[in-house]
């Protein structure tokens, strides 16, 4: 009784003879990082808009509370959002860091 | 997000009723006033509201929903009739001794009052609801 090779997987090949994969996986983790470092800005210009808007509201400048409490409600989505983004990332990476090689 | 949008159309709507509030508030406020402001008589005044134009257009091409929403589109002087009462002892009678009262119906101004209020409240209703629908996306995948 023999057993087959690990051959019908290219991917897997790939990494076990040390080749670089093909070209998509290449770009990916730079774009990825770039998403996510645009996010993380966008996230951090609500948080700072709201912060502007709290600021506005207590030396009286704002004519509309509804606005403060919309922008508030804005940043803190994104927040959550960034939050969930990262809490799936990280359990991603746990899930690697525990795999048996 | 796309959720914003919908932040974005409430916010419009809140917007306007917080107007009309005020309005019903100036005409409630002026129920007695006999001199206006130049000399004149103080004219109620009623807030007409619009959506936003152009407003279907973006709707139909899928592009961003965010200039959807109400406005206001004038706050006009609303054509009532003025009240005479039969006062010649005010400073401000006529030589007939009738003052005149702008034509403010205090019932129809409470229920303006009211109907804006309640419109305000479907409005924050509904970005609740976006609010909600938000939250519970986020909940995808979750345990």
């Amino acid at each position: 009784m023999s057993v087959d090779p690990v051959g019908f997987l290219p991917a897997v090949r790939d990494i076990v003879s040390g080749q670089a994969p093909e070209a998509s996986a290449q770009a990916g983790p730079i774009d990825f990082a770039g998403w996510m470092a645009r996010e993380i800005g966008s996230v951090n210009e609500k948080i700072v808009n709201s912060d502007q808007l709290l600021q506005r509201l207590a030396t009286g400048q704002v004519d509309n509370l509804h606005q403060v409490m919309i922008g508030l409600e804005e940043a803190k989505l994104s927040f959550q959002l960034l939050v969930q983004v990262r809490n799936k990332l990280l359990e991603a990476y746990q899930d690697i860091m525990r795999m048996q090689v | 997000m796309d959720y914003f949008s919908a932040f974005a159309i409430s916010g419009s709507g809140m917007s306007v009723e917080k107007l009309r509030l005020d309005v019903t508030a100036l005409n409630l406020a002026n129920v007695n006033s006999t001199r206006g402001g130049a000399g004149t008589l103080y004219q109620p005044l009623t807030v007409v509201s619009t959506a936003k134009s152009g407003a279907f257009a973006a709707a139909l091409a899928g592009a961003g929903n965010a200039a959807l929403g109400a406005k206001v589109y004038e706050v006009r002087p609303s054509p009532m009739p003025v009240r005479l009462v039969y006062e010649p002892s005010h400073p401000d009678a006529d030589g007939k001794g009738f003052v005149a009262y702008p034509g403010i119906n205090s019932v129809n101004e409470m229920v303006t009052l009211i109907a804006a209020t309640r419109a305000y409240e479907a409005n924050v209703a509904a970005l609740n609801a976006a609010k909600v629908m938000a939250l519970k996306t986020l909940e995808i995948g979750g345990n």
